[in-house]
C-alpha cells in the first residue's frame, strides 16, 4: 500500500473526510480507472464513450511552494456546464473595450484577440478538455503535484 | 438546475463550524423582489455598452443553473473550508 492511499485511509478512518470523498481521492491517484469510467457498455456490447460532467483539479503543495506550514491541498470540482456558461460571458464585454483588453493582454505576454473568439470555438475547446489530462510533479525533493483532469 | 443547497464547513486549529446546511432556494424570495431593480441596472448596462440585452442575461442565468455539482476543497496545515453546491 502506497504513501497517499494510506494517508486517505487515514484520513476516512479519522472522520476528517466522508467515503465519497475518500473513494474520489482513491480514484484520483490511478489515472487509468478514471479514464475507463468514460467508457460504458450498451445492451448489444458495444462500447459508448460517455461525456465528462465535471472539471477536477486537485493540487498538493508542500511547504516550499507556499510559505505555508505543512502541506496544503486543493481540490476542485467544477461542472462542465459551469465552462460552457462561463464563456458566454464573454458576450458582455461591450465592443469597444475588445482594443483595449487585447493591448492589455499583449502587454502581459497572452497574444489573444478577444474579438475573434467566438462562442462556438470556445465549446468545441472545451469539448476537447474531456480529453485533457494534466500531470505535474514537482522536483526531486518537492512533493507539489497538480493534476487537472475531467470525470 | 438551480443551486438549492449550499454546504459549507470551516475548521481551523483552534475552531471548527457544524456543517451548515444553507438553504439556496430561500433566496429566490428576496430576488424575486429584486428582481425588477436587478433587470432594470442590466438593461441599463447593456443598452449604454451596445450589449444585447438577452444574451447577457441568458449568460447570467445560464451560469446561476450550472453551479450544483461544483465541490471545493481547501486544506492547509491549520486550516479547512470545504464548499459544496448542490
Amino acid at each position: 500500500m502506497n504513501v497517499n492511499r494510506h494517508q486517505i485511509l487515514e484520513m476516512l478512518a479519522a472522520g476528517k473526510i466522508t467515503t465519497d470523498e475518500a473513494e474520489r481521492l482513491l480514484a484520483a491517484l490511478e489515472p487509468e480507472p478514471a479514464a475507463a469510467e468514460f467508457t460504458g457498455r450498451t445492451s448489444n456490447g458495444a462500447t459508448v464513450k460517455t461525456r465528462a460532467r465535471y472539471l477536477r483539479v486537485l493540487v498538493e503543495a508542500d511547504e516550499s511552494m507556499t510559505g505555508m506550514k505543512g502541506q496544503t491541498t486543493v481540490n476542485v470540482r467544477v461542472p462542465m456546464q459551469l465552462l460552457r456558461a462561463g464563456v458566454r460571458l464573454a458576450s458582455l464585454i461591450p465592443a469597444q473595450a475588445h482594443q483595449h483588453l487585447d493591448e492589455a493582454l499583449n502587454r502581459h505576454g497572452v497574444p489573444l484577440t478577444l474579438s475573434q473568439i467566438k462562442p462556438e470555438n470556445l465549446e468545441e475547446l472545451i469539448d476537447h478538455l474531456e480529453d485533457l489530462t494534466v500531470d505535474v510533479d514537482g522536483k526531486e525533493g518537492n512533493a507539489t503535484k497538480v493534476r487537472v483532469f475531467c470525470e | 438546475m438551480t443551486p438549492n443547497i449550499a454546504i459549507v464547513q470551516v475548521e481551523s486549529a483552534h475552531w471548527r463550524t457544524p456543517r451548515l446546511w444553507l438553504p439556496l432556494f430561500l433566496l429566490w424570495i428576496p430576488a424575486l423582489v429584486l428582481a425588477p431593480l436587478v433587470l432594470f441596472i442590466v438593461l441599463l448596462y447593456c443598452v449604454a455598452a451596445r450589449v444585447n440585452a438577452w444574451r447577457a442575461i441568458a449568460a447570467l442565468w445560464g451560469i446561476v443553473c450550472a453551479l450544483p455539482g461544483t465541490n471545493v476543497h481547501v486544506e492547509t496545515h491549520d486550516a479547512r473550508v470545504r464548499v459544496r453546491i448542490l
